[in-house]
């Protein structure tokens, strides 16, 4: 199979060597060598890619679909007797379609709210209605500087009854303030005409924001809403903590337990890994373009602002 | 300051702050606060427990760790270390090296390159899982490939020695995909015609890269290192899923976790935890920065 997938590499390539000019080619070391140069570069990203980066994973789909005594008679061969039941075990022993539904509403919901009180938070701070705009700018981002606040955390969602609860957990992941101040820059580029023709049309200020910012925001808005879901839906940590009730479990923390009660049975457990990996298997599949230019291009512009940031604040020390 | 245009003239005024109320009364509670929190108590004596007093004790937790608890804080701080320097350093290298190779047009390259950024968008539960299946000391693949090369057996993340580098390891596979995509997105932003000068000075390509490459990646090398670094210090999740903690594994951050919710909790000795984790963030982080950016006004 990996060789095929090799050629079929390697024909990508195939146009552009038969384009050069046959004199030139003369004076290259030879038409050979080059070609087998470049298929060899090919073959060692291909083998880098499918073996160190893919294998892990494909390795597990594989053992997902062996049966247990199928398993401890050769557990790194390819599966013999070819089972589909792991799944469905695995979907009713560890109790994942409920837990796909909370992982859902843990990540769908906290995602929309923060987006849409982001832009009211950064609206009027990117517009500079406030007397000190730029300091309350500076403030929010320097708080994430301070040190994590996990601890402190939990003991006041006990002492608000938000521990342990779908709505307190709902409520504490979607004030915690993650991705607010993200917008203001992202505002300062739609004109300020906008906002004082909207204004004397009569239109209110909600329905301004509604009707008007957020469709002029949606690139921006996009990026963050797929980045704030995939980081949701794979928190372990938060849920580990604040939730111990099993009915209330996102996905991930059900496989954290799921991995434990069922150790040494890793048919199953693969398949349960599988099911909690599929959704954002699938949606990198089809956003894939999408989600590693938007790492690229937001680890980039991200850290430029930090290093300046602190940069900025070394010179004023 | 410029004024807002909406509302009444008697509304006008209030409508910036209504604004923002919602998500600023939020962030000071769920953001601001507990971060803030975590200093005050770290200097009281709270195990956590349902109606056990807060007891302030000064510096009690801070004394207890550098002397009494010294033999669990210290290991701790090595193994932070160690993780930090050797993730950031050879999640760098690699993420070069998969930059010079992958940093080509064509649809195969590209593949190539979405394949290597995967392993990041899954939870730390599922690759943690994966890994602690093909590390299995019995069944595993690696057990396999081990004996045939040693003729021995190895307990993998259960061994002392082993437990940690291979941490590492599965640390550095998850996020080198992360470290390539910023270097090749340095080495687009070199102008082709710096390429072109030092091949008609008729350098090889070590030199090539030596002398051009390497000195105009110092941009992106700054972001890489500081952002590695950054990530690598914070992390205890991937720890906790593979060996939860054990065979010399506990980083600060894992060691906070495990005093806070672990089996003997003690969330103001945790608080101080996390505050020796924060200042431990600020030096390397402080330093990193100093040295990246003097480095790159030397080059």
């Amino acid at each position: 199979m990996s060789g095929t997938t090799a050629m079929a590499a390697l024909a990508d390539q195939g146009p552009h060597a038969p384009a050069q000019n046959p004199r030139r080619q003369l004076k290259q070391p030879s038409r050979v060598a080059r070609l087998a140069r470049l298929s060899g570069r090919q073959l060692l990203c291909f083998v880098i890619a499918a073996f160190v980066f893919a294998a892990p994973l494909v390795y597990l789909f594989l053992q997902s679909f062996k049966t247990f005594t199928g398993f401890l008679q050769d557990p790194t061969g390819s599966p013999h007797p070819w089972t589909k039941q792991n799944f469905s075990d695995a979907w009713s022993v560890g109790d994942f379609g409920r837990e796909m539904i909370n992982s859902l509403i843990y990540a769908v919901i906290p995602v929309t709210i923060t987006l849409t009180l982001g832009v009211f938070l950064a609206f009027p701070i990117s517009r500079g209605w406030f007397r000190h705009s730029n300091v309350l700018y500076s403030f929010f981002i320097f708080s994430g500087f301070l040190p994590g606040g996990l601890i402190p955390l939990f003991i006041e969602a006990r002492a608000l009854h938000l521990y342990n609860s779908m709505p307190g957990y709902l409520l504490m992941v979607s004030l915690s303030g993650a991705g607010f101040f993200f917008f203001v820059g992202y505002i300062k580029g739609i004109p300020k005409e906008i906002d004082e023709a909207a204004a004397l049309d009569g239109c209110g200020y909600i329905r301004f924001i509604f009707r008007i910012v957020i469709p002029q925001m949606k690139p921006a808005l996009a990026t963050f809403a797929i980045f704030g879901f995939v980081g949701s839906w794979n928190n372990l940590i938060l849920p580990l903590v604040m939730l111990s009730d099993k009915s209330l479990w996102p996905v991930t923390r059900g496989l954290y337990s799921f991995f434990g009660e069922n150790t040494q049975n890793w048919p199953l457990i693969a398949a349960g890994t599988f099911i909690v990996a599929a959704p954002i298997l699938l949606l990198f599949i089809l956003l894939q373009r999408f989600l590693v230019e938007g790492v690229a291009g937001g680890a980039a512009f991200g850290t430029q602002g930090v290093t300046k940031a602190a940069a900025d604040q070394g010179d004023a020390e | 300051m410029s004024r807002c245009p909406f509302g009444t003239s008697r509304t006008r005024r209030f409508i910036p702050w209504a604004s923002i109320s919602i998500p600023g009364i939020g962030w000071l509670l769920f953001g601001l606060y507990p971060s803030l929190a975590t200093i005050v108590y770290s200097f009281t004596q709270y195990s956590g427990l349902p109606g056990t007093p807060v007891n302030f004790c000064g510096f009690c937790n801070y004394t207890n760790g550098f002397t009494a608890l010294w033999g669990e804080l210290w290991p701790a701080i090595k193994t932070t270390l160690i993780y930090v320097a050797g993730v950031t350093i050879l999640q760098n290298a690699i993420g070069l090296g998969l930059a010079m190779l992958m940093n080509r047009p064509g649809r195969s390259y590209t593949f190539y390159r979405a394949l290597i950024f995967m392993p990041q968008i899954f939870s730390v539960a599922v690759v943690g899982t994966t890994f602690a299946l093909i590390l299995d000391p019995i069944t595993g693949p690696a057990e396999n490939a081990w004996h045939g090369i040693f003729h021995s057996t190895s307990a993998f993340l259960g061994d002392n020695t082993l437990a940690l580098p291979l941490v590492m390891a599965v640390n550095i596979w998850m996020f080198s995909g992360y470290s390539m995509l910023i270097y090749i997105a340095g080495l687009r932003n070199i102008p082709k015609p710096v390429y072109e000068a030092a091949a008609l000075d008729g350098a090889g390509k070590w030199r090539v890269f030596r002398h051009v490459t390497w000195p105009l990646l110092a941009p992106a090398t700054t972001v890489n290192v500081f952002l590695t670094a950054m990530g690598t210090l914070g992390e205890y999740a991937l720890i906790l899923v593979l060996t939860g903690g054990n065979f010399g594994t506990k980083t600060l951050g894992l060691y906070m976790y495990d005093s806070a919710f672990g089996s003997n909790a003690q969330l103001g000795y945790g608080s101080m935890l996390a505050i020796l984790q924060f200042g431990l963030t600020l030096v390397i982080g402080g330093g990193l920065l100093w040295a990246l950016r003097r480095r790159e006004i030397q080059l």
